[in-house]
This record gives structure tokens, C-alpha cells and sequence, in this order.
């Protein structure tokens, strides 16, 4: 762990200028799908819209950024804030449903979402998007993230500070009882938890940190548009947690660098790189369901390189 | 034009919008109600069945033709992609279907792209279908007429065939209680099958016919395929009634709001599924989620 960090954070001393712009928008795909994996890997709610919340930090972050004088130190908390926030009504809905509803409720409101970005234009500049969205240095004049070797870094700290958090979040009592919903949501109903508080709670956490990476993501890209709403990302997402692995926070991490290697690489050689891509899923889903990270810390106990000290979290 | 002519004009537009929304809603509720399954790849069998209705109209050079084989072609299709992807799948929960049918459609919109090309191709309808009729002095598309009529056609031949055929019977006996179903001695999983191709080549048939109006292309599954699980949502999943009236639903919604508040045409129809969902979790005509 810290030292593929340590590796990452050199990554701006010996790395070509693409490739360092790749591996930045890496990490914040990470990120966003580390953020989807709370609710998918911990507490089994398949979200089918979680571009939502990467989508609506975006437009937040970027709106701030064209409109106020805010540092963008500020406009991108402040952004992934209020994706949080507003993902608590929507939570409120969506969990009143399970199952596929549920999956299907989130997909309705990620398109109502991208509906409206479109339509509504004197905020959202309609199919053109927000562009030209700049990285204003601040607070006290601190620019030192606004250079491309900057936001790398910027985007390094708050990945490790989110999985850091995130990992204190799983192994607490709260994550505790989302494992209880996980396995079995009548039983842990039961036992006297409200279930429904802990299921909004953490939908309003993944889309607060989904926003998160939205909110990085438009000052990184300089635009934000309509495509970061769209289910097609939505399921994207999905995919780079299943393949990375779910309920493990580092495996979608590993599923957003793969995924995001496949789309540039390929299809540098080939124009069906979505093809491959998409038969990669189908067979993880169906043979490899613990993803990549899955097989791999499999691998290394079987081989008793890493001592096994539980079966599988939860 | 008077606010009759309009009405009426409108609500034929619609009801023709309906028939095609209600080709890809019907498939997809029948599967449902059958396999529990979220078939994201229904909106890409829709489009199969549009390039193949175009491959075969230009080798037979006829619409109708193409109009019985594209969706045969479809349907088997689907029935080999049960076989072999989904049947091993059936002892995991409802998600890995949603996840390996996403993976179906990013792999056959891909193979759609790479046989057809990126244009986008015409179909020509048959010359009968082609000119404009006159309703109430007013001139109207005949080709939309008769998107309507089919539409119509096809939903009574279904409930005829889910209400007095023996595979009919079966079908709706395993969506109420598949385990009953099996201890009666019928093999339920070839029921799966052919519910399944019988869905996708619903999608098929609705393919070919929208092929004329928008033309075959590579981009028509994705916005489809959204506003197909609306109607399935809103009608309630696995009920085909509810697919009938999700679908007219929101092309009434669509056609009308297009005319009255173009800005919100496109979100309205969310917000009327919210709604749905609000006031009945399962859908207008589903049991309760």
C-alpha cells in the first residue's frame, strides 16, 4: 500500500506529460469508483446511476469556479458537499425501494439530472457544457496545486485521505452494520437497527465522494458537459468496481486504472476496444466475481506470502 | 388548425410513438416477469433488429419480408445468448444479470458497429406505406398510421397469446410460480429460453418498423433502451398491461410535452415515473417492491 503510494507520488518526476494527465484522471476515477463501492461492495446497493453524483459535483465545482471568486481549495469541497447533500433526498426515495427498483430509481434520477443539464442552459450551457473552468489559486495566494504536476498531487492527497477515511468507515460499527445489510438486511432490521438511516447515510457518503471526483474532475478537464450524466458512465462505473473488485475500496481503484488503460491504449490499435472491454466484464462477472484484487490477495495467501487473517471482509 | 384537428393529429403521433416504445417495453416486462432479469440489452437487440431488417430488405428488397425475418433473427439470437450467458447465471442474485446484459450490450453494439459501419442507413418503407393521408382535412404520415395499427395489432396478438395458447398459460404460471411450475413437470428453463427470444424479437420487430422513421444507427439503443425501463418501471415490472399503459403513458407525455414545454419535455417524463414510484413502489399495475 504505501509503497505503490510512494510510487504514484513519483510518478510526476520520471512520467511523460500525457501519461501523468492519464494517470491523474486515474485517480480520480478511482476515486469516484472507490466512492461507488460503499454501497455496491459494502452494503449491496447496486446503483445504476451514481454518474449523478460524479456529475453533478462537475457542474457544482465548475459553476463556482466560472461564476464566484472562490479558490478552487474551496469550490471543490464545497462542491462535493453539496452533492451530499442533495443526495440525501435523493436517498430519502430511492430507498424506498430494494433489489432492482432500487437500481432503477437511482438510473431515473442520474437522467433527470442529465434532462435537465441539458435543457437548462443559462447554468449549465446546455450540450455545450461548462467550459474554460479555471483553477484559481487560493486561499492566501497558495498556488501550488495549479501547475499539472500540482493537481496530481492534489488529487493523490485527497484519493489516499478518501480511501484512508473510507477504510476507518468500513471497520467502524457503522460499517459494521452496513455488512449486516449486506448479508442480510431483515436480520440486522431486527437486531433494532434502522436500517434505512444507515442505507441513506451511505448513499449520501458515496455521492458526497463521487462528487468529490466530479468536483476535481472539472477543473483537471477545464469542462464539464452532459457526457459526465449520462447512464453510459453510470454503468462504467459499475463495471470498474465489479472488475476491480467489490467491498474491497483498492479493487475499483485497480478497475478505474485498467479501465482507463484499455480505453486509451487499445484503442490506439484497435477501434473495438469496447468489445473486448465488454467481454473482459461479461467473464469477471461470470467467473472471476471477486474481481481483480480479489484474485490477487487470493493468490498471495494461497502462496502464504501475506498471512490470512479473515476468510473475506464481512 | 382547429384545437380538434390538432388534438387529434397529436394523439396519433403519439399513439404511433406508444407502438414503438411498447414493441420494447412488452419483451422486456415478459422477461422480467419470468426470469427476474433487467435486460440492459434490450435497447441493442432493438437495434439488431433495425440493421438486420436493413440487411434483409436489401436482399430481398421487401420491407415485409424483412419485417418477418429480422426478428426471427433477433429472437434467436437472444435464445443463444440465454443459452449460453445467463443459464449458468441463475443461482446468483438479480445484479449479475443487470451487470452481464450491460456487458451484452457494450459487446453487440460494438459487432453492430464493426458489421454495418458508423452510418447511419435508411430503410425504405413499401410504396403503399410511403405518401400522406388526409384525417379531418388535415395531412398525417401513412407510415405513422401504420405504426399505430401495428402497435395495436401486436398488443392484442400477444394478450391472445398469453391468455389462450398453452405456452401462453405456462408463461404466466412460471412468472406467478416457477418452483409449482417445475414440480408439475414442465422444464422450466425452456420456458426461459423462449420467453427470452420471444422479447428479443419483439425488440426486433419494434426495430425494423423505427427503422424508416430514424433510420438504422449506432446511437438509437442508448436513448431508447432508458425510456423503455421508464415505461416497464411505470407500468410496474413483469405486468404486460402495465407495459401497454406505461408506454402510452409517456409517448402522450412525450408528444404533448415536446408542444406545450419543450424545456421540460425531456425531464418530465422522470418526473412522472418519481412520482409513480412515490405513490406505488411497484409500478401502476406491479405487485408491491
Amino acid at each position: 500500500m504505501v509503497t505503490a503510494a510512494a510510487v504514484v507520488a513519483l510518478a510526476p518526476l520520471i512520467l511523460p506529460l500525457y501519461l501523468m494527465t492519464l494517470v491523474t484522471e486515474a485517480l480520480i476515477l478511482g476515486l469516484f469508483a472507490m466512492s461507488l463501492d460503499l454501497m455496491i461492495g459494502y452494503t449491496r446497493l447496486l446503483s445504476f446511476g451514481h454518474a449523478a453524483a460524479y456529475g453533478f459535483g462537475a457542474y457544482a465545482s465548475g459553476w463556482l469556479l466560472l461564476h464566484t471568486q472562490l479558490p478552487m481549495l474551496l469550490a471543490v469541497p464545497l462542491a462535493a458537499l453539496l452533492t451530499g447533500f442533495v443526495a440525501i433526498g435523493v436517498a430519502w426515495v430511492c430507498t424506498q425501494a430494494t433489489g432492482v427498483s432500487f437500481s432503477m430509481l437511482t438510473l431515473a434520477f442520474a437522467q433527470l439530472l442529465y434532462a435537465v443539464a441539458f435543457k437548462w442552459t443559462s447554468v449549465t450551457g446546455g450540450s455545450d457544457g461548462l467550459a474554460g473552468i479555471p483553477r484559481r489559486p487560493g486561499p492566501f495566494g497558495l498556488d501550488a496545486f495549479i501547475s499539472r504536476s500540482g493537481f496530481f498531487y492534489l488529487v493523490l492527497i485527497v484519493l489516499l485521505g478518501a480511501l484512508a477515511f473510507c477504510q476507518a468507515l468500513v471497520r467502524s460499527p457503522f460499517g459494521a452494520v452496513l455488512r449486516g445489510i449486506r448479508e442480510n438486511e431483515a436480520k440486522t432490521l431486527a437486531l433494532g437497527y434502522r436500517t434505512r438511516r444507515y442505507k441513506i447515510a451511505v448513499v449520501a457518503l458515496a455521492y458526497g465522494l463521487g462528487g468529490l471526483a466530479g468536483a476535481l474532475y472539472a477543473p483537471f478537464a477545464g469542462f464539464a458537459n452532459t457526457e459526465l450524466l449520462f447512464w453510459l458512465l453510470s454503468g462504467q462505473v459499475v463495471i470498474m468496481v465489479i472488475i476491480g473488485g467489490s467491498g474491497t475500496l483498492i479493487g475499483p481503484i485497480l478497475g478505474a486504472g485498467f479501465f482507463l488503460v484499455v480505453e486509451h491504449q487499445l484503442s490506439n490499435y484497435t477501434e473495438a476496444w469496447a468489445l473486448f472491454f465488454g467481454l473482459t466484464f461479461i467473464a469477471f462477472v461470470i467467473f472471476a466475481p471477486e474481481g481483480i484484487w480479489g484474485l490477487f490477495t487470493t493468490r498471495l495467501t494461497r502462496d502464504g506470502a501475506i498471512p490470512r487473517v479473515k476468510p473475506k471482509e464481512g | 388548425m382547429s384545437l380538434f384537428a390538432f388534438l387529434v393529429t397529436q394523439s396519433l403521433n403519439a399513439l404511433s410513438q406508444a407502438a414503438l416504445l411498447f414493441f420494447l417495453g412488452a419483451g422486456l416486462t415478459l422477461i422480467f416477469g419470468i426470469m427476474r432479469i433487467v435486460n440492459f440489452a434490450h435497447g441493442t437487440f432493438y437495434m439488431l433488429g433495425a440493421f438486420i431488417g436493413y440487411s434483409s430488405a436489401r436482399l430481398t428488397g421487401s420491407f415485409w419480408a424483412a419485417l418477418v425475418l429480422a426478428p426471427l433473427a433477433v429472437g434467436a439470437i437472444g435464445m443463444l445468448f440465454e443459452l449460453g450467458f445467463l443459464r449458468p447465471l441463475y443461482r446468483r442474485d438479480a445484479s449479475a444479470f443487470l451487470m452481464v446484459t450491460f456487458g451484452l450490450a457494450l459487446v453487440l453494439g460494438e459487432i453492430i458497429r464493426l458489421v454495418w459501419g458508423p452510418e447511419a442507413l435508411q430503410i425504405e418503407p413499401p410504396q403503399s406505406l410511403t405518401g400522406i393521408v388526409f384525417l379531418i382535412g388535415e395531412p398525417f404520415p401513412t407510415y405513422r398510421l401504420f405504426l399505430a395499427g401495428a402497435g395495436i395489432i401486436v398488443a392484442i396478438a400477444i394478450w391472445q397469446f398469453l391468455d389462450h395458447t398453452r405456452l401462453g398459460l405456462l408463461i404466466r404460471a412460471t412468472s406467478q410460480n416457477a418452483e409449482m411450475v417445475r414440480a408439475l413437470g414442465i422444464d422450466v428453463n425452456l420456458i426461459r429460453s423462449a420467453v427470452f427470444g420471444i422479447g428479443c424479437g419483439l425488440a426486433g420487430i419494434g426495430g425494423v418498423l423505427a427503422a424508416p422513421l430514424v433510420t438504422a444507427s449506432v446511437g438509437m439503443a442508448a436513448t431508447m433502451i432508458i425510456d423503455a425501463f421508464v415505461i416497464v418501471i411505470i407500468g410496474g415490472m413483469g405486468s404486460f398491461p402495465g407495459s401497454l399503459i406505461g408506454a402510452l403513458l409517456v409517448a402522450f407525455v412525450q408528444v404533448f410535452g415536446e408542444y406545450y414545454l419543450p424545456d421540460l419535455a425531456l425531464a418530465f417524463m422522470y418526473l412522472v415515473m418519481l412520482l409513480v414510484l412515490v405513490v406505488r413502489p411497484g409500478g401502476l399495475l406491479g405487485k408491491e417492491a
